[in-house]
């Protein structure tokens, strides 16, 4: 595996990096973004308060239609939202986009070029709407490894290599903020290694990433912050290690003798644990002293062949949050003519958090 | 803004679409000189010896039946009375009659000064002096420079599909998100897509013009049926390349607006042809209001002025009605402020729609 993200453009010196500690790069405020529709109103992002700080890896996290995609639209600017502010680097957005716009690359949702043109083509017109030197086309070709293919037309391109090409696009600004939308979306297991390398690279020089996905094993590894959404609307953020504490204490995985599983069940359950079946093992949670756990079983005759403890992860506080919040997908308002309805049925049960329901209805 | 125009123009020809429409307008040249062969030959001698044997048993028979058959023809000019004119004086045979139609690449001004000046039973209504001057001129002729005017309006079209395919292929394949993202300012991006798609057809319909001229200019020489190629001639030809060229640019930029506001080169494409043809095809309908259909005044900017015909109904004073064709003029200044204005509030709505809308 090409190592590219290394020889990249010079790392700022760590002291800068420092220095922008507690700034942030994204900031938004109560953002909001419906979309009409012959069904009427569907609420989108609802409300949205995001706060990325400048530096590392900001993982962007919630489940498909949780409005990821449109907050990063609207951060640059391509869909207009109808509330609320954003800001990146204090710059407010969209309003004063263009004076922000160089210093922030993206990818929205999957690469987008000319499919007819080359690969080089392709990036030779972003660098000259942007006026960067024709060589730095050249240059960001052969820092994703794509140098010896830049003469093919780019829908001849495997996905992996288009997103190489959509990195190597958004480094021609040589940005300090990077967006990627669910950069992982289809590639194989190399491409996504190389990918969350590639990002890890980009922040370990100084930039910020801000990367969404709807799979947590995705961004864990390599995010220092998260904030996790669901139904257009902040359930957390933090840091990853803050989550995973808060996500409750650890659990331990007991394996014994297929036999031997129905006893120390009960066993482990007269000592007063909750023991869950999890195929042939036990899982004890409440964060037990595996030492305890194997003491007690042994001494009535039961051994234990294997006690593994458990980390809560990532996965686990991330399903928690959003389950909780999304149990039956969007928030539907249905404009005028769901508030009629609701007019005559008052007894119609109101969703949860439905602001924008009775909005609507007012 | 001129980076983004610059990149945008670049951007024009690396397209293959761009450098279809050129193929295709080679084409339509070639097929438009190729048509001019058939009308530029002069007669060929069995042709003429053909001519001469029909027109001789013709003279035959008038030297024994001439005589009589003009004084029938003055009688009944006579009973008409008021002036009426059959024109029996020219009743005798004539050896053009019985040769092939020749034309010449500029036609006979004779030739222009068509009958049909609302042409009028009752003369009611004397001959408009406007509609006179639009059917005398160079461009209303159907042989020779002005049958060339057809090809000219093929040019124009593609002009106006390049327009539309610059904008849709872009919007269609998400990289439009993309460039937004290099240059959110979407009122410069707008304008550097329209004027690079007008500057950028420029060319192509100048040159597709040029290379018609010429080589129809050629097939005539070859032919020895120029006409009277005069300097005023090129000093037309001249100025109707400069209405060509920039009703090419404007077609190119209604193509863009039109791409933005119907976002797929399909409906774009089916809307401007769909209109130009209903307005064609239902000209007669509309009565007085042709003079505001798009195919007539895109006629008339390129022809200096066209004429449209009405039915009018009078009421004699018998009590009986009568209907009569009348032929009324659009003049070229009308049809080049139609096009401008359709150009201008096309581009505009599509801008306020491009500044506004969601790119996903
Ligand atoms: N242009 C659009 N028109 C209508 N609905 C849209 C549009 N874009 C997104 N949505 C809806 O908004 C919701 C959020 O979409 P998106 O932001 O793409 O979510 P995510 O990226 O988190 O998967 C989805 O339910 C989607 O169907
Ligand atoms: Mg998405």
């Amino acid at each position: 595996m090409n190592q590219w993200w290394i020889d990249g453009p010079a790392t700022p010196p760590p002291e800068e990096v420092a220095a922008l500690d507690g700034e942030l790069a994204i900031e938004t405020h109560g953002l909001r973004k419906t979309y009409r529709s012959v069904r009427g109103r569907a609420v989108c992002v609802e409300g949205l308060d995001l706060e990325v700080p400048v530096g590392g890896v900001h993982g962007f996290l919630g489940p498909n239609g949780s409005g990821k995609t449109t907050t990063i639209r609207m951060l640059l600017g391509l869909v207009r939202p109808d509330r609320g502010t954003a800001r990146i680097f204090g710059h407010e957005v969209p309003k004063r986009l263009p004076d922000v716009v160089g210093r922030v690359g993206a990818i929205v949702e999957s690469p987008k070029f000319f499919p007819a043109f080359s690969a080089r083509s392709n990036l030779r017109l972003l660098a000259d709407a942007i006026g960067a030197p024709r060589g730095r086309v050249d240059a960001v070709l052969e820092e994703v490894g794509l140098a010896g293919r830049a003469r093919d037309r780019y829908k001849g391109y495997s996905l992996g290599m288009k997103q190489r090409l959509a990195i190597a696009a958004t480094l021609l600004k040589d940005p300090d903020l990077l967006i990627f939308d669910e950069p992982t979306n289809g590639l194989d297991p190399a491409g996504i290694r190389e990918i969350r390398r590639t990002m890890r690279g980009l922040a370990d020089r100084g930039r910020t990433v801000l990367v969404s996905s709807h799979i947590l094993g995705e961004v864990e590894q390599i995010a220092d912050t998260v904030s996790i959404v669901a139904r257009g609307r902040l359930v957390a953020s933090g840091r990853v290690a803050d989550l995973i504490g808060a996500g409750g204490r650890g659990s331990v995985r007991v394996r014994v003798a297929p036999d031997d599983l129905i006893i120390a069940t009960s066993l482990l359950e007269t000592g007063g644990l909750t023991v869950r079946r999890e195929h042939d093992a036990l899982v004890v949670d409440g964060g037990p002293d595996p030492a305890a756990l194997n003491r007690a079983l042994g001494e009535r005759g039961v051994w234990a062949r294997e006690l593994v403890p458990q980390q809560a992860d990532l996965e686990s506080v991330f399903l928690g949050l959003t389950q909780h919040e999304a149990p039956g997908g969007r928030t539907h308002a249905g404009g005028r003519r769901r508030g009629r309805r609701r007019g005559a049925q008052p007894a119609e049960p109101t969703p949860p958090e439905t602001g924008a329901t009775q909005e609507v209805a007012r | 803004m001129t980076r983004l125009l610059r990149v945008e123009l670049r951007r024009l020809w690396l397209r293959r679409m761009t450098w279809a429409a050129c193929v295709l307008a080679l084409v339509a040249v070639g097929i438009g000189i190729a048509t001019q062969v058939g009308t530029a030959r002069p007669p060929t001698d069995a042709q003429i010896a053909e001519a001469e044997r029909f027109y001789a048993d013709e003279l035959a028979w008038w030297e024994e039946h001439g005589e009589e058959e003009v004084a029938s023809c003055e009688e009944a000019e006579a009973a008409e009375g008021d002036g009426a004119d059959y024109g029996c004086e020219e009743m005798g045979p004539r050896l053009e009659h019985y040769l092939p139609p020749t034309s010449t690449f500029v036609p006979d001004a004779a030739e222009l000064d068509g009958p049909s000046v609302a042409a009028d039973v009752d003369g009611a209504v004397a001959p408009d002096p406007a509609v006179a001057a639009v059917q005398g001129s160079l461009w209303s002729g159907w042989s020779g420079l002005p049958s060339l005017v057809p090809v000219a309006t093929g040019l124009l079209m593609l002009a106006f599909v390049v327009g539309v395919s610059f904008m849709t292929a872009e919007q269609g394949s998400g990289a439009l998100g993309m460039w937004l993202t290099f240059e959110p300012r979407r009122r410069r991006v707008y304008w550097s897509k329209a004027v690079a798609a007008a500057l950028g057809t420029v060319p192509v319909v100048l040159l597709g013009w040029a290379a018609l001229v010429g080589g129809a200019y050629a097939v005539y020489a070859r032919f020895g049926t120029l006409g009277d190629v005069t300097g005023p001639v090129w000093v037309q030809v001249a100025a109707f390349s400069g209405r060509l060229v920039l009703a090419g640019a404007a077609f190119a930029a209604i193509g863009v607006a039109l791409g933005v506001l119907l976002r797929h080169a399909a409906a774009a494409v089916g809307v401007g042809a769909g209109v130009l043809w209903l307005s064609t095809v239902f000209a007669y309908s509309l009565g007085g209001l042709q003079r505001w259909t798009p195919a007539l005044n895109f006629d008339a900017w390129l022809r200096d002025g066209a004429t449209y015909e009405v039915v009018r109904t009078t009421m004699g004073e018998d009590g009986t009605y009568a209907e009569e064709w009348v032929t009324r003029v659009v003049a070229g200044w009308q049809g080049g402020l139609y096009l401008l204005a359709l150009t201008v509030v096309l581009s505009l709505v599509a801008l306020v729609v491009f500044r506004r809308r969601d790119v996903s």
